[in-house]
């Protein structure tokens, strides 16, 4: 049984509906047509039988003498629902044929044929003419009862309903018919996404040989499979990244316990094997606070507040910070950054430190890391730069995904859990920019954090400029 | 000074509690939210710290309820690293929270900022022994002799002096030096404790600069 929820239904429905409009109106129009047909012709049929009867009056024959012979009239009329009368002036009957039993009707005087209804228990049509015979004025009235045309009219309206409903039923159920068939397409895709689940995302809906509709609903709906699928894998692959990541640590905590608990040690031994474990949690502890802030600047629940950022004191308070680092490689932190951008503060920041602390870890010894800025009418550039290993162009398209070492031999505890430069990309992401990085031997490396001037809610009035504080 | 722990998870309980009266304090701990409201009104405490996440009666309301009655300072633990969760409470009138993870260090400089709570004594005369510091006129002396410092070589010892005695951690020496709030896992505060070493430490004795492993570090005199 069809409910309205389906869309072959409602379809039918609709097919119904304009069925019924369309019936409807030229159903009317006929019938119309046809009142005003028979109407015209009952008339022109009066007005003769007026004539008829002048020409017989004036054929000498005197409305006595036909009074004479009043069955005749009703003979030559032919049927019972013909009327004649012949007045006088004074209103008395001469003549009269009235089978319905008619009163006789008050007419006003007319030279002129004139016709009218008479409503009343029994409705009739009736043509009247005033004439001088002998020098008596004479109305000659003809007349015919509507009966037997209403009867007939309502006889053509009940046809015309009945076609009218049987045409909408038709229709609905050809619509049906026709949607359920043309809807069928939409049925198989259900089916064949119904077989697309967690386990089997490769799986694609067929778009080949489909309408063009559903060609196209499939193919965004493959689109979108495709989009998900790389999410899930790419989840897939952190989620063992991670416990991977986590492994080192634990293992070092796990084995170095035991080790120690095998036999008594000095207090110095425990001591050494508390702070060494310190180091470890330490270490797990920064691993979960990088995955958290991905995990917060990816998918913000919450509006991060933006603020006005004055790079030029953001770059100089991190140059501040690392300062006694480069200094001990013999490097030097060249800070030619200026400007502002809308953003939020603290991560930007953590971008920024994240993005130096790189350039402090890979350059090369004893030379200089630039900071500068560029910018343009939409975007604002901070660029990182520093000498030392050109990074293989293999690795240059990945050096921004999460736990990413293009070193795999290098995993140790001065480097950041191969997260640093996925925060600064999940960052820049979050403020509607993006990240780069270029290397070639002639001029080192160039890590590139490129933000819109103002952020994507320009029409909030930006807060008072706090610098950074 | 006493202080109510508001904490359900059991270990957590135990080493506050252990940690915080090695630290001299006298503690109260509390397993939820009605023994919390219970203690509180029988007694009288110094310091609430209260972990949001609690059964009965949640860390918010008791809140709500603490500060109904009196002003004491309040520290909240929330292993909820959201802004909202950090809002929420210092809206209810907390003063200070940590997330977990926190290290125990730095929960004892987050209590005993709170507890030294009031004016902010703007000390301007510092002298550990031979060391001393004037902050007006910046001057650092050891033994008599002027030493140079960079402003934040000068900051950093300016904070170890203020914190005489208090292990401080490399997390809370970056937020309060450089504004760093967050672990930078780089080895910056390393660094900078090296140079500064170098500077006051290295070429006198006693020692004053003291490395806490795996916690932070300390300025004393331990001679």
């Amino acid at each position: 049984m069809p409910t309205l929820n389906s869309l072959a239904a409602r379809l039918a429905l609709l097919f119904a509906l304009v069925s019924v409009l369309l019936l409807g109106s030229i159903g009317a129009y006929l019938y119309h047509s046809l009142n005003r047909e028979i109407a015209w012709r009952d008339d022109q049929m009066l007005r003769g039988r007026l004539e008829r009867m002048e020409a017989l009056l004036d054929d000498g024959e005197s409305v006595a003498a036909l009074r004479q012979r009043p069955q005749l009239y009703a003979n030559m009329l032919g049927n019972r629902d013909s009327l004649l009368w012949i007045l006088d002036a004074r209103g008395e009957v001469l003549i009269e044929v009235n089978p319905g039993r008619l009163p006789v009707p008050d007419l006003p005087a007319s030279d002129e044929v004139r016709l009218d209804d008479v409503s009343g228990a029994i409705p009739a049509r009736l043509a009247w003419q005033t004439l001088e015979q002998g020098g008596r004025p004479l109305t000659l009235v003809a007349g015919k009862l509507l009966d037997e045309r209403r009867q007939m009219l309502a006889a053509y309206r009940l046809r015309l309903w009945l076609a009218l409903a049987a045409g909408a039923l038709l229709a609905f159920l050809l619509g049906w018919g026709v949607s359920r068939r043309g809807l069928r397409p939409l049925r198989r895709l259900a089916e064949q996404a119904n077989r697309i689940d967690v386990r089997h995302l490769d799986r694609r809906l067929n778009d080949e040989g489909e309408t063009q509709e559903i060609g196209a609903l499939s193919l965004g709906l493959n689109r979108m499979l495709d989009r998900l699928e790389e999410g899930f894998s790419q989840l897939a692959r952190y989620s063992a990244d991670m416990a991977h990541e986590m492994r080192t640590p634990l293992t070092n905590l796990l084995g170095q316990t035991q080790h120690t608990l095998r036999r008594e040690r000095s207090a110095e031994e425990y001591r050494q094997l508390l702070e060494s474990n310190i180091e470890e949690y330490e270490r797990l502890s920064r691993m979960i606070d990088s995955m958290l802030l991905l995990a917060r600047t990816e998918n913000p629940s919450k509006e991060i507040p933006l603020e006005i950022v004055d790079l030029g004191l953001l770059v100089e308070q991190l140059c501040e910070y690392f300062e006694g680092m480069a200094e001990e490689d013999r490097r030097e932190l060249i800070h030619h950054a200026s400007g502002s951008v809308e953003a939020n503060c603290e991560l930007l920041r953590r971008a920024l430190a994240n993005l130096l602390a790189n350039a402090l870890r890979h350059g090369r010894s004893g030379t200089p890391i630039r900071v500068s800025t560029l910018t343009t009418a939409e975007r604002v550039e901070l660029r990182v730069q520093n000498q030392g290993d050109v990074i293989a162009p293999d690795d240059l398209s990945r050096v921004f995904e999460r736990f990413y070492r293009c070193d795999p031999a290098r995993t140790g505890s001065v480097d950041s859990g191969g997260l640093g430069l996925a925060i600064v990309r999940s960052i820049a992401q979050w403020h509607g920019g993006e990240v780069g990085v270029e290397s070639s031997a002639e001029r080192g490396t160039t890590f590139t954090l490129s933000l819109p001037r103002v952020s994507r809610d320009a029409a909030v009035p930006p807060p008072p400029a706090r610098g950074s504080a | 000074m006493r202080i109510l722990v508001v904490e359900d998870e059991q270990k957590t309980a135990d080493y506050l509690c252990k940690g915080l009266s090695e630290s001299g304090y006298r503690v109260e701990v509390a397993r939820d939210g009605f023994d919390a409201q219970h203690l509180f009104t029988e007694g009288e405490f110094d310091l609430v710290i209260l972990d949001v996440m609690l059964p009965g009666l949640d860390g918010w309301q008791l809140l709500q309820l603490i500060r109904r009655r009196s002003q004491v300072p309040v520290l909240f633990l929330t292993a909820r690293d959201a802004v909202e969760d950090r809002v929420k409470g210092l809206e209810l009138g907390a003063d200070d929270y940590l997330v977990k993870p926190f290290s125990f260090v730095e929960l004892l400089a987050r209590v005993r900022t709170l507890l030294r709570r009031g004016p902010p004594r703007e000390t301007e005369h510092f002298r550990v022994a031979d060391l001393e510091m004037d902050v007006l006129r910046r001057r650092v002396t050891r033994q008599g002799e002027r030493i140079a410092l960079t402003n934040k070589e000068f900051a950093l010892l300016e904070l170890f002096l203020d914190r005489e005695g208090e292990v401080l951690s490399r997390t809370y020496i970056a937020s309060r030096v450089w504004q760093m709030n967050f672990d930078s896992d780089t080895n910056v505060v390393e660094v900078a404790v090296r140079r500064l070493r170098a500077k006051v430490d290295d070429p006198y004795t006693p020692k004053l600069i003291h490395t806490e492993r795996g916690m932070g570090y300390v300025l004393e005199d331990r001679s």
